[in-house]
């Protein structure tokens, strides 16, 4: 239980740490804004670094204690529960602005009336959302589903900036429920739910800063199901409501459209290898962003719970590496302050490594297998 | 001696350099304060293939650009589009394809200002669209001056089996111009 205490120990600090990054501009805050993350930016960095490696340590902990049967499933509910509702309280902007452009892309299109793929938020000259959204002189940059569904946090928080931000966390958290139960429903095993819903990047990602890529994937699954189930007009649908959340699984479509064969041809299908692809697909899609924006940490959630369905030791080994050292592409701006500099090149330096080092470690030790027997 | 020679070619090669540099300042036409606003490049020309899609594609996108500034930026957007259109007819003395595109211009011209005027009764500020509108609107009074000086006052134009009409190309433009002056 000590293992427990100390894991909601860490998400709390989280939490708190959470509320140092109140940016001076989010005038809703600006009771509590203290400015402290950007006047001891080495101090916070080595905080955050602390948590993320003792969250991750536990995560660790908690699979294997789970493995070996110390905790029950009601116990792993509980803790996934337990996270859920202490990170839904976190200040969502710590890590990446995200939220505020969901927010105000809904403005333009729920409040101005306008089409948000015309008119950007920076043309509503006085908005005070301008003050605290950072990518306000671009247009939309996701799906009309994704703008479909923030109309119910947007009119739920009835024009009230931290109402509206509350809705679009709980949104999050709905969605990181429903994709969890999906997982369970595919799997029918509580270690890959746990697998997936406690790991730091997918509950920092997810549940604190409030990234739609839960959304994404958590339709792209469901389309998956409802082949598995044989319904392939549902399929389809939830696949191209997925594709329009934030295009990028349009690069399930070749397997998708390989299991629709598959299916209509009504032969079995090897589930886990399906699955592997999938996050092998959105792997490589992961890995080729670099060429349109850069790699973000959020990204990883495409591959990851695809990964998190599959017995491949070695995707689950690189998914996890990565999930722990994307976390750490933040440091070097919190650090710094300055995305210029050597920043680009230690956030660059941060994922090739761990994982040249991954891949060159697991071969090598396949190898020494091998050659024993 | 040899230094006076030098120093007479060089007082030489600078009266020269200045000869040339006031020959070309006499030739410059005078220049006016032009508009910065920037025009788009012609598009595909009446009889082309792909014009037809175009003019569906523009009849669909009305859809698209909903809301005051949508509307606004859509009638600026082919208010642009079709003075181009008839600057180029224009200059190939198609007149009566460039007399259709200069009446097409006004159209949307004339609809902009209305939707400026909603936007703002929607407590939208359109101070900035107002000085775009401005600038667009002195840009296309230019290209219409220059219009005016290329073009005849009137054309006859002579269908194959029907009436001829007379186009009054310059009342046109000078319409237009109005048009654009009280924007």
């Amino acid at each position: 239980m000590r293992t427990i205490y100390f894991y909601f120990t860490t998400l709390l600090l989280l939490v708190f740490l959470s509320y140092l990054f109140i940016d001076p501009n989010f005038h809703p805050l600006k009771e509590i804004y203290s400015g402290f993350a950007f006047s001891h930016k080495a101090l916070v960095s080595y905080a955050y670094v602390f948590l993320v490696v003792v969250s991750f340590m536990l995560y660790l902990r908690i699979l294997k204690m789970f493995k070996n049967k110390k905790l029950n499933k009601a116990q792993a509910i509980g803790i996934i529960s337990g996270s859920a509702v202490v990170l839904f309280f976190s200040y969502p902007a710590m890590l990446s602005y995200d939220i505020f452009n969901y927010l105000t892309t809904a403005r333009v299109l729920y409040h101005y009336g306008e089409n948000p793929y015309l008119v950007m938020p920076i043309e509503f000259i006085g908005d005070q959302n301008l003050l605290f959204t950072h990518a306000a002189n671009k247009f939309a940059l996701y799906g009309p589903s994704w703008i479909g569904i923030t109309a119910v946090p947007y009119f739920l928080g009835l024009g009230n900036t931290v109402l509206e931000i509350i809705g679009f966390k709980f949104l999050n958290v709905l969605f990181y429920a429903l994709s969890l139960f999906l997982i369970l429903r595919i799997s029918k095993d509580y270690y890959r739910v746990l697998f997936f819903g406690l790991n730091p990047l997918v509950l920092i990602e997810t549940l604190l800063s409030g990234h739609n890529d839960i959304v994404m994937m958590f339709f792209a699954l469901l389309a998956f199901y409802f082949i598995k189930e044989r319904r392939s007009a549902f399929s389809l649908l939830f696949i191209v409501v997925s594709i329009l959340i934030k295009y990028a699984t349009v690069f399930l479509l070749p397997l998708y459209a390989y299991l629709e064969y598959l299916n209509l041809r009504k032969r079995n299908i090897n589930w886990d290898k399906i699955f592997t692809s999938a996050s092998c697909s959105m792997m490589l899609v992961f890995f080729l962003s670099f060429i349109r924006e850069e790699i973000y940490p959020w990204y990883a959630i495409w591959f990851f719970i695809f990964a998190s369905l599959t017995h491949n030791k070695f995707l689950r080994g690189l998914s996890l590496v990565l999930t722990l050292f994307l976390l750490f592409r933040y440091v070097p701006f919190m650090y710094t302050g300055s995305h210029f500099g050597s920043t680009p090149i230690i956030k660059t330096v941060i994922i090739i490594v761990p994982v040249v080092v991954y891949v060159f470690y697991y071969f090598t030790r396949l190898k020494r297998m091998l050659g024993k027997w | 001696m040899a230094y006076k020679k030098i120093l007479k070619l060089k007082v030489k090669n600078l009266l020269i350099l200045f000869a040339i540099a006031a020959f070309f300042l006499l030739i410059l036409k005078p220049s006016f304060a032009s508009s910065p606003y920037v025009l788009p490049y012609p598009s595909s020309m009446p009889g082309s293939s792909i014009y037809k899609f175009h003019l569906i594609y523009e009849k669909l996108s009305e859809f698209k650009y909903f809301g005051d500034f949508g509307r606004y930026k859509y009638n600026l957007r082919y208010a642009d589009k079709y003075l181009v259109e008839a600057k180029t007819l224009f200059e190939y003395n198609q007149y009566l394809l460039g007399y259709k595109a200069l009446e097409k211009s006004n159209i949307y011209f004339e609809k902009i200002r209305p939707s400026l005027q909603s936007a703002s009764i929607n407590s939208k500020n359109i101070s900035e669209k107002n000085i775009t509108l401005s600038q667009a609107a002195e840009k296309h009074e230019e290209i219409l001056e220059s219009m005016k000086i290329n073009t005849p006052t009137t054309f006859n134009w002579q269908p194959e089996k029907s009436s001829p009409t007379v186009l009054s190309i310059h009342e046109l433009i000078g319409k237009s111009i109005m048009i654009r002056k009280n924007k």
